[in-house]
């Protein structure tokens, strides 16, 4: 079986409008992919910038991958999340983007998007906080059901992910 | 499956912050490394020049062996410094991996530090010298954890890594090609990076 080691960080977020930011991030693969050691999800820091306006997390990935088959190549999704001094949280923004598939070490930037909802629901997240969220976390990383999504763009999530393949060769792929 | 050769990984370079160095663990099934995995840097003050820069050039020169990439090791920083009263107190931790793939690489790391819960625990922090630390340095290269812990960033460290590899194409593992990046030396850092 073919392996693929993701080694890297969640380096930061730009672009919000929001400061005390923190991400909840997941790692989703097709069925021929197991997971052989490494968490498959978390949360990072809550991190408020005091210079410069990039938050920045550092949050550690290390996943080591076991597959048959290059279907369900995992994906990254990430929901961006800013909180305030008195602790509740807020949705800034979902995004997702593919674990790259040629080995050495790659710059990401992953953009986001949150829903917008109706005029007076932008009124009261102005005011108010909250605000629409997916229902089902699936849609950030899947294009079914998209085109009934209205949103808008919140900031990109800068990733630095070093990609190590294993036996790929032997199966004859050229990556 | 039993892999007769062993991946190694040497790594020496310099470090520019006042901190203390330790280098995580690389947890797999036969660890063994030779060279320091700690080390604690001389204090320095940020220079009289337009550059205001604080050079601790710090030489690292690690030999790490394992069986599995996983656990690949990091490196972790923590900067301390003088607050007004005298005390030294956290400025930043930080932690990156060291990279992959053969060859020479330049990393600037974000520092960040715990923030107090609350204005009265920040006042009296500042006011006792004793700011919110955390007790095990290496929690920062973990993921676990770290999902209640709220934090600012401030400030950013340089290091430069030569890294050699051994045996890993033999074990079949495709490192990609080597990036250098051009890089050219140890230098002090420019201002921000982005």
């Amino acid at each position: 079986m073919a392996e693929v080691h993701v080694i890297g960080q969640i380096m930061g977020a730009t672009g919000f409008s929001e400061s005390s930011l923190f991400c909840k991030w997941g790692v989703h693969t097709g069925a021929a992919w197991k997971l052989l050691s490494g968490v498959r999800e978390g949360q990072t820091q809550v991190d408020t910038p005091q210079i410069g306006d990039m938050a920045y997390w550092s949050h550690p990935i290390d996943l080591h991958f076991a597959t048959k088959g290059l279907q369900g190549w995992p994906r990254l999704h990430l929901q961006v999340w800013s909180q305030d001094s008195f602790g509740r949280c807020q949705l800034a923004g979902y995004g997702f983007c593919h674990v790259p598939s040629s080995p050495g070490t790659h710059q990401l930037d992953c953009p986001t998007w949150r829903p917008l909802g109706s005029w007076r629901e932008q009124l009261a997240r102005a005011f108010v906080g909250g605000g629409p969220q997916l229902l089902h976390g699936d849609a950030i990383y899947s294009g079914a059901d998209r085109y009934r999504l209205h949103t808008t763009s919140g900031g990109t999530v800068h990733l630095e992910l070093s990609l190590l393949l294993r036996h790929f060769d032997r199966y004859g792929v050229e990556c | 499956m039993v892999m007769k050769t062993a991946l190694s990984c040497h790594l020496w370079g310099g470090v520019g912050g006042h901190g203390s160095l330790e280098l995580g663990r690389w947890p797999s099934l036969s660890l063994s490394s030779q060279g320091l995995e700690e080390g604690i840097s001389q204090i320095t003050s940020k220079s009289q020049d337009a550059r205001r820069a604080l050079v601790w050039n710090f030489p690292i020169d690690v030999t790490f062996k394992s069986t599995n990439p996983y656990g690949w090791p990091q490196i972790v920083l923590s900067v301390y410094g003088p607050d007004v009263f005298g005390n030294d107190v956290v400025r930043g931790y930080g932690a990156v991996h060291v990279p992959l793939s053969p060859g020479r690489h330049k990393k600037t790391i974000p520092m960040f530090v715990p923030e107090s819960t609350s204005k009265l625990q920040k006042f009296t922090s500042w006011f006792m010298g004793r700011r919110p630390e955390y007790t095990d340095p290496k929690v920062v290269a973990q993921g676990e954890g770290r999902e209640v812990t709220r934090v600012r960033s401030q400030g950013f460290v340089t290091l430069l890594f030569n890294v050699v590899t051994k045996d890993m194409r033999k074990l079949g593992y495709d490192t990609g090609p080597p990036d250098t990046q051009g890089v050219s030396g140890p230098s002090p850092p420019q201002g921000l990076p982005r």
